[in-house]
């Protein structure tokens, strides 16, 4: 896989030109505060227009089982609150807050030595999302037993972002306190190339009980059931999450937010995102949560040339959006920027069947094959190839030499099986769990218990 | 400003059919220079033909048939070069005229163009012109390495290997030329490894095993077989597994066919040209169980 990095720039410099986070406040006017960064419920909020926030007050909340609260991340008062456009959704409802100038703050609780119950109570006030989506707090309280945290740093778009030599003591505080609160073991995941990382990992960690592991392979976040199977051995089906395997995965993201939520009190209010690509001044940025791209890659020193395409999270499986005014959400780690004739224009040409998608597919399906067939519009042929246990990488997509557009063709699959033979995507709501035997006495039907797929 | 909205990802590999077509073609071109020194002007003569009748079939082709043209890909001409090197240099001009027509239309067209194919068209038309025309294309000559009369760096009697003189076809001129050509474009992932591995592994067991010298079962033609006939992309499968049991399934009907015919080159190419017709099936059988599949 890639190192989403621009070839002038090398790791090691672009950490030396990282903002701090004071002088990042230049440059933060108006903030976009989507009401939705996670898998789930929208949140309601708990706001209303002309209303003054504190930095760090929550300002939205939702009551379902996947909740994220999403907190403000600048002093000054709401504008608006109306439909914005959302990184990786069209639209969705957001609060517009202007600053006022102050850095006016809630009262931050830190916290040296927390206790179990204290981590549970912060980390589900505190709404910090996953990479992929889902909240930190649901994977803790899942009834799964947790047997191992694991922080993955293969991800390159993460772990060049939060990496930074003054992060990797919290990121490591943050996966004790995971560690801690689920009672498990710690394991560090590294890529076996990345040496220089593994070893200011190894110099930090002072004889705690982690274990570092050297992948061959890159992990994305949509992988982690592939990165639990691989580490365990056991076989996570695609409808389960790494938590069927005993396994809780993080980011490095991820466990930089829990300890500052933890030990700080802070909310999730900034994140540290890459600009790499067609930008003057590629670099580490911190910023708000909220603040438009535009004015991230306004702070890089703005565009290089025209810009063609901007890529959130990585090159390989990011999206592309469609304006720049999308603000920076919790899972933002990178923006790409591409330059007019780096944009990638191919015609696709007919498969002539090199396999080189079946060569580096992680999951060991047949892309190539389910993209033929997605064209003709044979979708339960893609079923039958396992269209589902797709992780959407890219590689197949970036590899194939007649240029076919295999992801978008197996992603189209994916929705139409939903559509046309209604297979009900995952939802972990408890009372479709099986044998939990709750509906047995409430239930004058006749029938005593639910059966596969909820039906009675 | 305007920005482009596509789906991930964002960036290409940059190996195209091109590239990996025109790879294999300069390694054909090098073996068919080697066939100009060795056998003179009617070898560029066969191969001129070959080539510009394949090229015109397919663009007259897709010109009738209101297509894009994709000459320039380098399919047509690959086959039109490998009708000519698999022919001896004694055949009149006009029988690989005719081959290169017969396997790019009939054998590519016919069937869907490029990708499409069932069996190899090379093959397919070599077929074709030695059932037609068996006593035009028969093989004069058979190539044994070890016998060579000159020295070339020290090989002493295995100057065969870089030089072959007594080569029936225009292929087997240099074994040399086509394993490092092979092994480039395996290293450059053009081609893949299984099928060239198992290929080679399994002929040479077997005929250790049956007791053959193995100086006539390893003749240029057996290497062009294993990395450029055999990977044909279209014609072998696509599952790993699948491609090790095809390769092992050539190398198993290549000793069967010399062992019994006494004629290991003309079996390479019956061998892969009947391991085509089973490739399907193989494909079929040898399905991957995805990482996620749970045991119920």
């Amino acid at each position: 896989m890639i190192l989403c990095v621009s070839d002038e720039m090398t790791k090691e410099e672009m950490k030396n030109n990282s903002k701090t986070p004071k002088e990042a406040e230049e440059y933060r006017q108006q903030v976009v505060i989507p009401l939705l960064q996670h898998r789930g419920a929208i949140c309601e909020p708990l706001v209303d227009v002309e209303d003054n926030v504190l930095i760090g007050q929550k300002i939205g909340e939702c009551d379902n089982d996947y909740a994220a609260q999403v907190h403000s991340s600048i002093s000054g008062h709401i504008i608006a609150i109306e439909e914005r456009p959302h990184p990786s959704c069209v639209k969705k409802p957001s609060i517009i807050i202007e600053s006022n100038g102050t850095n006016e703050s809630i009262n931050f609780k830190t916290c040296t030595n927390p206790s179990k119950e204290y981590i549970f109570d912060t980390l589900q006030d505190s709404g910090i999302v996953e990479l992929d989506g889902y909240p930190v707090f649901n994977t803790l309280i899942s009834k799964k037993i947790i047997d191992t945290v694991m922080v993955n740093l293969t991800y390159p778009s993460d772990a060049n972002s939060n990496c930074t030599s003054d992060n990797i003591p919290k990121i490591i505080e943050g996966m004790k306190l995971l560690m801690k609160a689920s009672d498990a073991e710690g394991v560090i995941i590294i890529n076996k190339t990345d040496g220089q990382l593994a070893s200011s990992i190894r110099s930090s960690l002072n004889g705690d009980n982690i274990k570092i592991i050297n992948t061959k392979r890159n992990y994305i976040p949509l992988m982690n059931n592939l990165l639990a199977h691989d580490m365990t051995g056991i076989r996570i089906s695609n409808r389960d999450t790494p938590g069927y395997a005993g396994v809780m995965i993080s980011s490095a993201y991820g466990a930089l937010a829990v300890s500052k939520a933890v030990l700080e009190g802070i909310p999730p209010i900034e994140v540290n995102v890459t600009v790499s690509g067609a930008v003057k001044n590629p670099m580490i940025n911190t910023v708000s949560i909220g603040t438009s791209f535009k004015d991230v890659i306004q702070s890089s020193g703005g565009y290089l040339g025209e810009p063609g395409k901007i890529i959130m999270n990585g090159i390989l499986s990011g999206t592309a959006q469609a304006t720049d005014e999308v603000p920076v959400i919790k899972s933002t780690t990178e923006i790409t920027v591409q330059s007019i004739d780096e944009v990638v224009r191919d015609k696709p040409g007919p498969c002539i069947h090199c396999a080189r998608c079946v060569d580096v597919c992680p999951v060991n399906i047949l892309p190539g094959r389910i993209a033929s067939f997605s064209d003709i519009g044979r979708y339960d042929e893609c079923s039958k190839l396992h269209v589902n246990s797709c992780v959407e990488c890219g590689l197949c997509d970036y590899v194939c030499p007649s240029s076919r557009h295999i992801l978008q063709l197996i992603r189209f699959a994916r929705t139409a099986l939903i559509r046309l033979f209604n297979i009900p995507e995952e939802k972990e709501s408890p009372n479709l769990k099986l044998g939990c035997e709750s509906c047995e006495t409430p239930c004058d039907t006749g029938t005593s218990s639910v059966t596969e797929g909820g039906k009675k | 400003m305007k920005l482009s909205v596509s789906h991930p990802p964002h960036i290409k590999q940059g190996v195209t059919v091109k590239t990996i077509m025109w790879s294999k073609i300069a390694i054909l071109m090098a073996v068919s220079l080697m066939a100009v020194f060795v056998f003179g002007l009617s070898a560029l003569a066969m191969i001129l033909v070959s080539t510009i009748s394949a090229v015109i079939t397919e663009a007259g082709i897709q010109k009738l048939t209101k297509q894009e043209l994709t000459i320039k890909d380098g399919d047509a001409v690959s086959i039109g070069m490998l009708i000519a090197l698999l022919l001896p240099h004694t055949v009149p001009i006009w029988v690989p005229a005719i081959g290169a027509f017969f396997g790019v239309a009939l054998v590519k067209h016919a069937f869907g163009g490029l990708g499409s194919t069932l069996f190899n068209p090379a093959i397919a038309a070599w077929v074709f012109m030695n059932m037609s025309w068996g006593a035009l294309t028969k093989i004069s000559s058979v190539s044994h390495i070890g016998s060579a009369s000159y020295n070339i760096l020290f090989l002493g009697k295995y100057s065969d290997v870089i030089f072959e003189s007594g080569a029936g076809t225009l292929a087997e001129v240099s074994s040399f030329i086509l394993v490092i050509g092979g092994v480039y474009l395996i290293y450059k992932k053009y081609i893949d490894w299984r099928i060239p591995s198992s290929f080679i592994v399994t002929t040479v067991v077997m005929a250790l095993l049956l007791g053959e010298d193995l100086s006539y079962v390893i003749t240029g033609m057996l290497f062009l077989g294993v990395f450029i006939l055999a990977t044909e992309t279209a014609t072998s499968p696509i599952t790993k597994n699948g491609r090790f049991i095809y390769g092992l399934l050539c190398g198993v009907l290549t000793v069967m066919y010399g062992f019994i015919s006494c004629n290991y080159v003309v079996a390479v190419l019956y061998a892969v040209f009947f391991a085509n017709a089973v490739a399907p099936f193989i494909e079929k059988n040898t399905s991957p169980k995805p990482v996620d599949e749970v045991a119920l």
